[in-house]
């Protein structure tokens, strides 16, 4: 028997199909997203993060000791898979994990009151530099949090948890009137 | 408790991150030592005032087993390892 896979996004019936009116705090939800997790073999954790940086328009997300999370917006999740075991054959293991996280973007000026509601993790400027990713809980929620921008933080998680964490994410930015919708990007 | 752990991986984290085995200095017995030796090993604990070394795991976080050696009474933190590289140093 043939099946037809549909790919659905977890908040498509949760956010407005088109984009509505922006607030300055805003959460930015790509569709889609390539994600692929990397774990360095025994003994080339050094290696793999000099390949890994040297890998172009891919950001690197800090998972674990010899694991991250590599994510790239413009790449396939195939492509990407694909050029990154090319890059990296006999250093590391890959898994595609597109279809396993989702992605959420929170920008504004009160987005560090907003994540505070949810994270113990200190995320004062001068301490967690742009750049900087590290898994932390969020509520009751394990997430991977990258600070991406000056007042921009990209959050990574199980797809199953995508809609308890958007829950949570609405209302910890209730106060601050948090809009949400897709990315326009795509 | 200890609120505040200083993971080796991620830095300061809250103790809500992680989750606790328990006594970490003990030793596995030998697989024919002595069902006595076996009871004590599975279930027979201390419960110490004071200094106490305890694996504890960072599920929220990198995920790696730790060793955390902390003051039962004072909730002092006194060191965090991870728990590969303390076992090397014991040679097991």
């Amino acid at each position: 028997m043939s099946r037809t896979y549909i790919s659905r996004h977890p908040l498509d019936d949760l956010l407005p199909l088109e984009p509505g009116i922006r607030a300055v705090d805003h959460l930015d939800v790509p569709r889609s997203s390539a994600i692929v997790s990397v774990m360095a073999m025994d003994g080339e954790e050094a290696s793999v993060t000099a390949g890994l940086a040297a890998s172009g328009d891919v950001s690197i997300r800090f998972t674990g000791p010899g694991e991250w999370l590599a994510v790239s917006q413009s790449e396939t999740p195939e492509s990407l898979h694909r050029n990154l075991s090319l890059l990296l054959a006999e250093t590391a293991y890959f898994v595609d994990q597109s279809d396993g996280r989702v992605v959420f973007r929170l920008s504004g000026p009160n987005v560090r009151r907003i994540l505070a509601k949810g994270i113990a993790t200190d995320l004062h400027p001068a301490i967690f530099e742009v750049g900087t990713s590290s898994n932390v809980l969020c509520g009751h929620i394990s997430i991977n949090l990258a600070r991406t921008g000056e007042n921009e933080f990209e959050l990574i998680v199980m797809r199953s948890f995508a809609i308890a964490l958007f829950d949570d994410l609405k209302v910890m930015g209730r106060e601050f009137d948090l809009s949400a919708g897709f990315s326009v990007r795509g | 408790m200890a609120s505040l752990i200083h993971c080796p991986h991620c830095g300061v984290r809250p103790k809500e991150e992680f989750s606790i085995r328990g006594d970490a200095s003990l030793i596995r017995p030998d697989p024919e030592a002595s069902d006595e030796a076996w009871n004590d090993y599975v279930h027979i604990r201390s419960n110490p005032r004071g200094r106490y070394r305890e694996h504890w795991q960072h599920v929220a976080g990198c995920r790696r087993w730790l060793v955390v050696e902390r003051d039962t009474f004072t909730h002092e933190v006194f060191a965090v390892t991870d728990a590969a590289s303390s076992a090397r140093e014991a040679g097991r």
